[in-house]
């Protein structure tokens, strides 16, 4: 019960739009109808005529809708109950539609409800509110969504004979379908399948045969203890892990170029599986590490998470937000960071509702732009950090402080500009671009660069437009500077040119002809500027063109910094800022492009130091003369400030680098929320899904179908990253039913090569149901309850006697063939990672060395512009691609054709379970491809140092490496001829290409 | 059609565990290919005769060329013609509203580059460079009023190519191989022809597989060159020999038929066991298939190829170009006569410098006019000897791009993108030949009729509808949506339809 004194606050929360109050007292309320009241007849007909307008399928106010059971009773955005059954008096709606509460008045426009239909509604409020579930729409019904549930609490059922709980929920429910397990599958059959589901990789044959001779009871658990401890154990978890987040090492895209510091996050996954990091704190990490464990490495690798997807760098550095390209840009960049964590962490599809409510899960539109809310302010960047937390603490301090002097300057310098006016800011350019020569030594302002011509006599033009016809009488050509095939000043400066004058921007009329230099070549100017006066014409159109070309690199072009127009020497330059049109142009923003021609800017020779003075005193003159005093002290500090900061940041040892979802500081055309202060940016409802068609303003928040308690800060309070430590936190209730379950699940799939859910990335309406739904409830709340520790959930998995069931039986049953109740083991297909591993190990060539930049299994050709990664020119022998495959250099666009046709993962896109096709192209890879070629010749020679032997030693001697097992008498004698025709090479790769060395029993 | 080809599906796997078969082969049951073979269990186990592909309705089409011009193809310099541009050319341009461009900066409005003439009995204006296509006029079905959602060109590409504008989506042959499988034992049903100077904007994501079963990925092949399909063959090792190959393929199927024995419950063994064979037979049939040498000489006349020349200007040239795109379509031909189910041929690279491809920002001309005289000669060969051989009845020819080109200049002789109105034509199974449907507005601009434009979900609608397939019931679960070609939009343009 709420006590009466609070609801006009309680009111308040019940609807954010508070409307205009009407000033009059409070009409009487009243009394119940004395009649039985029926939903459907008297209740459904009054919400329909005056309520769902605002609140029903279509809108739903402040989150609130009177067409859905659930959602009437326990209110809207307050999340307090609007109707309380058995008391209408203190029953919110019914005060609001009996306006009873001055500020709330329901409806706000059209017809109040009458009397009579306010004690309709009071009787049936106080006759306990009866709603048939069949007059309500379905949402409510998501409610009792088996994925929403809140997590039974369950013991193990009793099974005779049988102690491991996995096993007696497995073996109860096979008895109830009258199925009968398997037995345990042999010594041999059991290491290669642990050896292969925990680490990746086959077992020695040294490490089989101490198995198989191992006589203690509990060898299996000491061989269980043993993998757990490898290194290798939290490579292989990493792999699926890095599937779910769609991690790659390039951005996609248009261009695809290099992510070269994306690794860190790969190797803090690595190694937090093989410290048997608690889940939390894992989850904790890649959604919020900065700011739940300040200054530490892994808080800030593990922020690779964010943005571990792909990235549209056409999309956010060449198009501004301004553009609706640029629009859509962000916002597929915030929905892949909303789809990848709550697909990850909570196993729904949440994009769905971009564009309207979810269709098939109870998930509003609005919940959906909340979500994207929490990462209002991140995006894919770069960010330097140490392994210390000191360091770190230090660097970020000095960041901030620079910050913070470099907004005091521009603050400040704003004054200053508005104070000096335009002579200031004529001698500002001067003196910058001055200084920049006397500094580079080598001057650096750019131009217009014509397209590149194979023979020097074509013809390239360049003309101005001075917006109207004016008097000139003097041309001046600035030329570049560009270092390209060690060129320099002078650069694409045309040996042979003419300059005419035109009203035609056509040049088809009236060509006066204002400079000829076409008869002879003319020596190259360097930097100095090549001033041609002439008598006076009046024209618009000046038209540079170049008839030879200046020499390039075995092409010619026609290059120039800055074409400047005067009515007579010395005179204003009236091409100042025209436009520039051209024959053509290459168009390289910002270094080429045709604007540069008028933009003021140009490189000149070094200048003289006495002409640096005089332009220092003159500003200092017209500051000293315009600035107050205080403006200018100002700027001095915070100039020497900014100076110790940078000194002391640069006084830090180096830094290392990782690519991390983070708050960016602005690149190119894109402003990230940096310049901000890391302020979220606004995110609006869009009206389906259209970035043109924004809403009203969202808060950040989750979702409301899940019960979890955790609250999220208001809009206007919540910093960034309070935003993502509420998501964490909210994911990682104990009361979220999904992400317990959503984890637990991952893991089972690992083991059992099928989730308990086969749809991982998906608990909604269009997912699989739990096969073992009691089964998946008690592991998720061991886990939660527990330790939350991957290396104790793998123990008890592998440790039951359904892990260590035989895989195959002569008797297959046809009531269960897809063997969804565990009745056998699963056989597996290896995966790509995997099956390429294997064929490095048993070749003797597996380099097992850790972590660091991915090896590139390719080469990259033309890297400038679009990079070409080529696969078939990458050398197979080269021992740097001898690594396991986690540490693959992973390419969006195109991918290694032999992992591609063994169905790796694409980083394009969220991976849950692997895909297993086994087509002709497969084949095809694994016969041929170099990798297989070149490691079947390093495994035979591998065999034959081990072993000199006859043949048939040595094929038996590479069958265990290859199978763990030693041949049979047709296998080995088939093989031992054909190793005597061929080679032991040959032999090698037949073992390769075997169903045996690809599928574990 | 032959019996369901494992290039399309992997072995006929045991009856017992095949929905475990199929689930484990790529997840959800949508397509109607799955869907048939699920519900034909009963009926094939009873007949053994083998599984028939169902469609929706009766197709019109079984196969499917489509040409694609990356960069974004001059829309009003090639096919629809402006009388209007060539009045104001050289004057300052006005959209009449705010226009947002790709690059800033506009110049005045630019006439077509080249002069058009009429073509055929329809008399369909087309310009100089692709008068080739003038022979086929009366085949092709223009749709001049196509828009897109972006005028990037990685996402404009990808929504062409795959109906989505970002990546992770299969492309539109990956569909239509899912659909309806292959009509071939020895070739990929999905190949690519991919640009030999490089991948257009996304590389490979215009026709992976994303979430669909492996066997429907674009299958790429470089006729002509050392290597022209990934793994083929062996690369040179001393201990491979003829004999050596041929005898590992016989101790492979009997040792893995050894290890299938006590493992009947497992199709998959079966089926790569099959593979396995499948790639030998691929082996000898695609050389094969790529091999034009045989053709005759009055072919390679149609197609332009019988230049004899074997080296070529450094700048870009109309015979170059020619000879690299017909020499595709010839292949493409000789590939749907074996069996191919969709064949994409590319036209230009990424936009590295010098410029191969159509995004022709500096100069249209330059550029366009070699593009599109070797792209019209050899799209116009390929109708034609589809057609002399009864084939163009049943195959859908598509041409596409990710978007066109604006009415004005960018202040030199380029144009900047415009993804609000571009041109795709149409040609072959099911089309109405002669047609031109869906009219731009008097600069080329944006469709006459903005409210109906025609979107590329309409073109894939109209492409699957003519294959048998409705649109909307082509259908593959992934993270929780039951994924389409044409997501939740699209159109058969029932104007195009014979």
């Amino acid at each position: 019960m709420i006590p009466r004194a609070d609801l006009p606050a309680l009111l308040a929360l019940l609807l954010l739009s508070v409307l205009p109050a009407a000033a009059a007292a409070p009409p009487p309320l009243p009394p119940a109808a004395s009649r039985t009241v029926d939903f459907v007849g008297d209740i459904q007909p009054i919400f329909t005529k005056h309520c769902l307008g605002c609140h029903g399928p279509d809108k739903q106010r402040s989150s609130y809708r009177l067409d859905a059971k659930a959602i009437a009773f326990r209110g809207g955005e307050s999340g307090h109950p609007a109707i309380l059954p058995g008391h209408s008096a203190d029953s919110p709606l019914l005060l609001m539609v009996a306006h009873q509460v001055p500020d709330l008045l329901m409806p706000p426009k059209g017809e109040p409800l009458s009397v009579a239909e306010v004690s309709t509604l009071r009787a049936w409020i106080d006759q306990g509110a009866p709603w048939p579930d069949s007059a309500s729409v379905r949402l409510d019904a998501a409610n009792s969504w088996w994925s929403l549930r809140p997590i039974a609490n369950l013991t193990p059922p009793a099974v005779e004979g049988v102690s491991h709980p996995v096993d007696r929920f497995v073996r109860d429910r096979l008895a109830r379908e009258r199925l009968v397990p398997s037995p345990e599958a042999d010594r041999r059959t059991l290491i290669r399948r642990l050896s292969f589901d925990l680490l990746g990789l086959p077992p020695t044959p040294a490490e089989v045969d101490a198995f198989v001779r191992d006589a203690r009871p509990d060898a299996y658990e000491h061989l269980v203890d043993r993998l757990l401890a490898s290194p290798h154990y939290g490579e292989r978890w990493a792999r699926h892990w890095l599937d779910v987040v769609h991690y790659g090492d390039t951005h996609g895209y248009d261009k695809d170029k290099p992510r070269p510091h994306a690794w860190p996050y790969r190797d803090y996954v690595i190694r937090s599986f093989n410290a048997d990091k608690p889940y939390s704190r894992f989850v904790q990490e890649q959604l919020a590490g900065d700011a739940f464990f300040p200054d530490t490495a892994e808080g800030i690798e593990a922020l690779g998470f964010i943005s571990a997807g792909p990235w549209d760098f056409i999309g956010h550095e060449e198009l501004p937000e301004t553009k609706t390209d640029g629009k859509i840009a962000r916002h597929l960049d915030r929905d892949d960071m909303v789809a990848n964590t709550m697909g990850t962490f909570v196993s729904l599809t949440v994009h769905c509702a971009q564009c309207h409510d979810h269709k098939f899960d109870p998930i509003p539109q609005e919940d959906y732009y909340r979500l994207q809310a929490v990462f209002a302010a991140v995006d894919r960047t770069e960010r330097q950090y140490y392994r210390e937390p000191d360091l770190n603490r230090k660097r970020s301090e000095l960041e901030a402080r620079s910050r913070q002097w470099q907004r005091d300057q521009r603050a400040l310098e704003e004054k200053v500009t508005l104070h000096g006016g335009d002579a200031l800011k004529e001698v500002r350019e001067q003196l910058a671009s001055a200084e920049k020569s006397a500094r580079d030594g080598r001057p650096a302002a750019y131009g217009f660069h014509s397209g590149i011509a194979t023979r020097e006599d074509e013809s390239r033009w360049v003309q101005v437009d001075l917006g109207e016809s004016r008097p000139l009488s003097e041309i001046t050509l600035l030329p570049c500077h560009d270092d390209f095939n060690g060129i320099g000043a002078g650069f694409g400066f045309p040996r042979r040119f003419r300059i005419e004058a035109s009203d035609d921007p056509a040049f088809d009329g009236q060509v006066t002809l204002l400079a000829d230099r076409t008869a002879a070549d003319v020596p190259n100017p360097g930097l100095e500027p090549v001033a041609l006066p002439f008598a006076t014409v009046r024209a618009r159109y000046v038209r540079v063109t170049a008839t030879r070309l200046a020499p390039r690199q075995n092409d010619f072009i026609f290059a120039l910094a800055e074409l400047e127009a005067r009515s007579q020497p010395g005179g204003t330059n009236v091409a100042r800022g025209a436009s520039v049109t051209s024959l053509d142009s290459v168009e390289a923003p910002e270094r080429w492009q045709r604007v540069n021609l008028t933009d003021g800017k140009a490189p000149r020779t070094a200048p003289d130091p006495a002409e640096l003075e005089r332009l220092r005193q003159r500003r200092d003159a017209i500051l000293a003369e315009r600035v107050p005093a205080e403006v200018r002290d100002g700027l001095t500090r915070a100039g020497t400030e900014l100076e110790a900061t940078r000194k002391s940041l640069e006084a830090l040892p180096k830094p290392l680098t990782t690519f991390v979802g983070a708050v960016h500081y602005g690149r190119g055309n894109f402003r990230g929320t940096g310049p901000d202060e890391g302020r979220p940016r606004p995110i609006p409802l869009l009206s389906r899904g259209d970035v043109n068609k924004p809403g009203r303003p969202v808060s950040p928040g989750a979702l409301r179908c899940v019960t979890a308690s955790t609250p999220f800060p208001p809009a206007e309070e919540a910093s960034e990253s309070a935003r993502r430590i509420a998501l964490a936190q909210w994911i990682l209730d104990p009361q979220n039913p999904l992400s317990w379950r959503s984890i637990v699940n991952r893991a089972w799939q690992q083991r059992f090569g099928r989730g308990l859910v086969d749809t991982p990335n998906d608990f909604g309406k269009m997912g699989g149901l739990p096969s073992h739904p009691e089964l998946l409830d008690w592991l998720a709340r061991e886990f939660r309850d527990g330790a939350q520790s991957f290396k104790q959930l793998d123990r008890l998995l592998v440790t039951s006697a359904t892990y260590r069931q035989v895989s195959h039986r002569a008797e297959s049953s046809d009531r269960d063939a897809d063997n969804r109740l565990l009745w056998r083991m699963n056989p597996r297909r290896l995966d790509a990672e995997s099956v390429r591993d294997a064929i490095l190990a048993v070749s003797g060539k597996l380099d097992p060395t850790p972590f660091g930049p991915g090896f590139q299994d390719f080469v990259i050709e033309k890297p400038e512009h679009s990079p070409h990664y080529q696969y078939h020119l990458h050398d197979p022998e080269d021992p740097r691609s001898h690594r396991r495959s986690v540490y693959r250099f992973l390419v969006r666009s195109q991918q290694e054709p032999f992992m591609v046709a063994l169905d790796c993962a694409d980083p394009s896109m969220r991976v849950d379970r692997r895909n297993e096709t086994l087509t002709p192209l497969q084949a095809l890879a694994m016969l041929n491809s170099r990798l297989t070629v070149a490691m079947a010749q390093h495994f035979a020679q591998r065999v034959k140092a081990e072993c000199s032997d006859s043949a048939e030693t040595q094929v038996a001697h590479a069958f265990r490496h290859a199978l763990q097992r030693e041949p049979e008498a047709e296998e080995r004698a088939r093989l031992t001829a054909y190793t005597q025709q061929h080679g032991l090479a040959a032999t090698c790769r037949v073992l390769l290409n075997l169903n045996e060395f690809v599928f574990v029993d | 059609m032959p019996p369901q080809s494992p290039f399309h599906r992997g072995a006929a796997p045991a009856l017992t565990s095949r929905r475990e078969f199929l689930w484990r082969s790529g997840g959800g049951l949508g397509g109607i290919a799955l869907a048939h073979l699920l519900g034909s269990e009963s009926l094939r186990a009873a007949s053994g005769a083998p599984l028939r592909l169902g469609t929706h309705h009766a197709p019109r089409a079984k196969r499917v060329v489509q040409l694609f011009m990356a960069g974004g193809a001059s829309h009003i310099d090639l096919f629809d013609h402006k009388p209007e541009l060539v009045k104001r050319h050289g004057q300052p341009s006005d959209f009449g509203e705010p226009v947002e461009a790709f690059q800033d900066g506009l110049g005045p409005w630019k006439a077509p580059v080249w002069p058009f003439r009429p073509y055929g009995q329809c008399g369909k204006l087309l310009a100089e460079p692709v008068a080739a296509l003038g022979a086929v006029a009366d085949e092709l079905a223009f749709i001049h009023n196509v828009t897109s959602k972006s005028g990037v060109h990685s996402a404009g590409t990808l929504l062409q190519t795959t109906g989505f504008l970002l990546p992770g989506f299969p492309g539109s042959g990956c569909w239509v191989s899912y659909g309806l499988g292959t009509l071939n034992e020895n070739l990929p049903t999905f190949v690519v022809l991919p640009d030999h100077r490089g991948f257009a904007s996304n590389g490979s994501k215009n026709w992976d597989n994303a979430f669909l079963p492996g066997q429907h990925q674009g299958v790429m092949i470089y006729p002509g060159t050392d290597r022209p399909i990934a793994h083929l063959h062996p690369p040179a090792a001393p201990f491979l020999s003829e004999a050596s190959e041929k005898e590992s393929r016989e101790i492979l199927r009997s040792l893995n038929q050894q290890h299938a024995r006590s493992r009947t419950d497992d199709p998959r063994l079966d089926a790569r066991i099959r593979a396995y064979e499948l790639a030998a037979r691929m082996q000898l049939a695609a050389p094969e298939a790529l091999d034009i040498a045989h053709e005759p000489a009055h072919i390679l006349k149609l197609y332009g190829l019988d230049h004899g020349r074997s080296s070529f200007d450094k700048e870009i040239n109309p015979l170059e170009e020619t000879d690299y795109f017909s020499r595709k379509c010839l292949v493409a031909r000789r590939l749907l006569e074996r069996g191919v189910r969709y064949v994409q041929i590319w036209s230009g690279n990424d936009n590295g410098f010098p410029r191969r491809n159509w995004d022709s920002h500096e100069d249209i001309e330059r550029d366009q006019g070699p593009l599109a005289t070797g792209m019209a000669r050899g799209a116009a060969a390929l109708i034609q000897d589809l057609k002399q051989r009864g084939l163009l009845d049943d195959t859908l020819v598509i041409w596409s791009t990710e978007f066109g080109r604006m009415p004005s200049t960018q202040g030199g002789k380029g144009r900047d993108h415009n993804p609000y109105c571009f041109t795709t034509w149409m040609a072959g199974g099911g089309i109405r030949g002669g047609t031109t449907y869906g009219p731009s507005d008097e600069w080329a601009y944006k469709p006459a009729d903005r409210k109906n434009p025609t979107q590329v979900y309409d073109i894939h609608a109209t492409m699957l509808h003519l294959l048998g397939i409705d649109h909307t019931q082509l259908t593959f679960r992934h993270n929780g949506i039951d994924r389409r070609l044409t997501d939740v939009h699209g159109h058969v343009i029932r104007d195009l339809l014979a």
